[in-house]
């Protein structure tokens, strides 16, 4: 007799009991129609191209979703006193008077290294992570697994989300860790997560490592001085320091940090905030107004390159022309050759109102064609095909003031 | 499975009280079960094992092999299964852990990818890491039925004769689909033995069959709403370069994409699907590998020749 065979013959004579030995009050059999999750996430389908959308908040706090492929707009949330966002790119984590809201767009692609496969969900409210001030909010490539930061400066309490957690529609916090208040950031990597801590004058000198239950590894301290901004590629992820950058990924359980030096000799200033197309490995800084950090996360190496105009913020698409989109100071989306440093295209200045009343801040979300540029003040988002000397290739009008944007399908 | 888990299942059984078994295969079915991954793989272990064992696809029609889950119920049948058949090559992301976990248990596996040569992705990120899609080219899985015949016999409980002279008619059949596929893909003139595709599964049809892949050149529903010619470019280049008249491509809106390149760069061609990592409902076209084949066979000869 098979040992298999042991236990059906022993079940035979007992109760109702799952094969893995866990009762399950809803056995999904393939015989009874209840399969329709299968092959899915949680009840989301599978879509033939990627959703993408831009979700925006406006000061009423009203959370909409611009589904850029059939331009139909709808509204997902109310979230009220809106003072920011940040996405993974499905997850809309929406900063509020009460701590940080998240919002799922219902809409994400999941990358799979060699390709992707994209995915449709009903959007919906998931909570609320209770804090107060500011918050940071870091993210890892995948919305369906792992965990998401949310780092509150003025309590300097971190939060580790359960982002598996979340796609099943539920908050669910791993740990809320009490640091000493800062300006600082808790950062996912794996199961584990690094947090700043700060020196006496209150800065943050150096990142700890913490396990799954929010603990420190011992041995797990890595200096970095004055850290800020980070963001996760299919690399690593990445945190911003006053004298370089550290990439931090999972190697076989073992977590791998890695110091990125500025190259020797170069005074630009310091990256402190990193944007780039979702995935790709190489995110691009200011170095102030005047230039352009380059991070290629993969090669680990830094590329300084010299902007023809005032920029005040930078993106990477990471393509195979290495197209870097700016916004400049005028309002201007610029593009340049991340090579070179060559001005490829400039646009007319799309967000010079915005930039000069100080309504909401203009924000640039780039993917593999486009890049997407939204106006608060003149309440619009443009679609910008950056490969076509920056031709605005679409328009869209929005009902109030578009505050803040993010990118999510991606 | 060691005596310590019998021991806490009937043990966990007990203290549940008495009702009836949930244990998915039928009550007096006592046939070795045999437990595989992908509804393709699925297909195949069916037809070389006939009603030699039961046979339980965790994979259902038109799902993702990626990234398909499994219930509790199912990952219970893994770990007491008599063979479980996997593709391998890191296909099954989803279901590695219950893979393992089976493994460790002592649950006797039969992962397809071993069975074959296997080729690395060409290009992209994944380059030089291994392409688990093996099953476009019908002579790798020529390799898999025989390599699965000597893990099917071995298992206690099936005719091994009758499995033998199962395996010895399907390798016909694959054979058959062999030797038809080359037949039809004979049509298409040398120079038009390209596909242009987004499809990423087509690596060992192309090394079987002398087609060239050119891929990740077909744009998206965003940029199809307002295009320009930069948008077409790659696209445009490929196809005349390549002289074909059809591209194979998913998407939510194949006519947008061929109105485009008609009205942006004076390009004709067909947008065709191809299936490609699962097989159909029946009826719907892929209801079996065999099928699959064929059907894609004549798609690209119908497209290309």
């Amino acid at each position: 007799m098979s040992p298999r065979l042991i236990v059906l013959a022993a079940l035979a004579v007992l109760p109702l009991v799952a094969c893995s030995g866990e009762p399950d009050p809803s056995p999904r059999d393939s015989s009874a129609g209840g399969d329709e999750n299968h092959g899915e996430f949680a009840g989301a389908v599978e879509l033939a191209e990627p959703a993408l959308g831009l979700t925006t908040v406006d000061a009423a706090g009203v959370v909409r979703h611009l589904d850029l492929l059939d331009e139909s707009v709808s509204e997902l949330a109310g979230v009220g006193d809106a003072s920011g966002v940040h996405t993974d790119g499905r997850f809309a984590f929406v900063q509020t008077s009460g701590g940080v809201d998240v919002v799922d767009s219902g809409v994400w692609t999941w990358d799979h290294v060699d390709h992707f496969h994209y995915y449709r969900a009903e959007p919906r409210e998931v909570g609320t992570v209770p804090g107060t001030g500011p918050a940071t909010v870091a993210t890892t490539n995948s919305s369906t697994s792992g965990g998401s930061g949310v780092f509150f400066g003025e309590s300097g309490e971190a939060v580790l989300l359960d982002t598996e957690a979340l796609a099943d529609g539920e908050l669910v916090e791993r740990y809320r860790v009490s640091t000493t208040p800062h300006d600082g950031l808790l950062v996912p990597v794996g199961d584990l997560a690094l947090v700043t801590e700060p020196d006496a004058s209150g800065t943050a000198a150096r990142v700890l490592t913490l396990d799954g239950d929010g603990r420190p590894v011992p041995g797990g301290a890595h200096p970095c001085p004055d850290a800020q901004g980070t963001i996760t590629t299919r690399v690593a992820a990445v945190i911003g320091c006053a004298d370089g950058a550290l990439l931090a990924s999972v190697v076989d359980d073992e977590l791998q940090v890695e110091r990125i030096p500025y190259p020797p000799g170069t005074s630009a200033p310091a990256a402190t905030s990193f944007a780039g197309r979702d995935g790709r490995p190489t995110v691009a800084a200011l170095a102030g107004e005047d230039r352009v950090w380059l991070l290629d996360t993969r090669a680990e190496s830094w590329t300084l390159l010299e902007s023809p105009v005032p920029l005040a913020q930078v993106t990477a698409v990471d393509d195979d022309d290495e197209h870097v989109v700016g916004l400049s100071t005028d309002g201007r989306v610029v593009v340049l050759d991340g090579g070179s440093g060559e001005l490829l295209g400039t646009s007319g200045r799309l967000v010079a109102a915005s930039l000069r009343s100080g309504v909401g801040v203009p924000t640039m979300v780039a993917d593999q064609q486009r890049v997407y540029l939204s106006a608060p003040a003149e309440k619009r988002l443009y679609e910008v095909d950056f490969a076509d000397d920056a031709r605005v290739a679409r328009t869209f009008e929005t009902p109030t003031r578009p505050l803040y944007v993010a990118g999510t399908g991606r | 499975m060691s005596a310590v888990r019998v021991v806490g299942a009937v043990l966990a059984a007990a203290l549940l009280g008495p009702a009836l078994v949930a244990c998915s295969t039928s009550d007096d079915d006592d046939r070795p079960v045999v437990v595989v991954s992908t509804n393709i793989l699925g297909d195949v272990v069916e037809e070389v094992v006939g009603d030699q064992a039961q046979v339980v696809t965790l994979m259902r029609p038109n799902a993702d092999p990626h990234s398909f889950e499994i219930s509790a119920q199912e990952a219970g049948r893994m770990r007491s299964a008599d063979l479980v058949v996997s593709n391998g090559l890191g296909l099954e992301e989803g279901l590695q852990q219950h893979l393992d976990a089976a493994a460790d248990d002592g649950v006797r596996a039969f992962v397809a990818g071993d069975a074959i040569e296997v080729l690395d992705y060409a290009d992209g990120d994944a380059s030089g890491s291994p392409d688990p899609h093996f099953w476009t080219d019908p002579a790798r899985m020529v390799d898999v039925v025989e390599g699965l015949e000597a893990a099917l016999v071995e298992v206690d409980g099936v005719d091994a004769e009758v499995v033998s002279a199962q395996a010895d008619a399907y390798l016909e059949e694959l054979g058959a689909v062999d030797a038809e596929m080359t037949e039809t893909f004979a049509a298409i003139p040398a120079g038009q033995r390209a596909l242009v595709t987004n499809h990423h599964v087509f690596g060992y049809l192309a090394d079987r069959f002398d087609f060239e892949i050119v891929g990740a050149v077909i744009p998206g529903g965003t940029t199809l709403a307002a295009p320009s010619a930069s948008d077409l470019a790659d696209l445009v280049t490929a196809i005349e370069e390549t002289g074909v008249r059809a591209v194979f491509a998913e998407s939510s809106s194949p006519d947008r994409l061929v109105q485009a390149l008609a009205q942006e760069a004076g390009v004709d061609v067909e947008v065709l699907e191809l299936y490609t990592e699962s097989l159909t409902e029946p009826g719907e076209g892929a209801e079996d590998y065999l099928t699959m084949l064929r059907a894609n066979a004549e798609r690209i000869a119908a497209g290309l020749a």
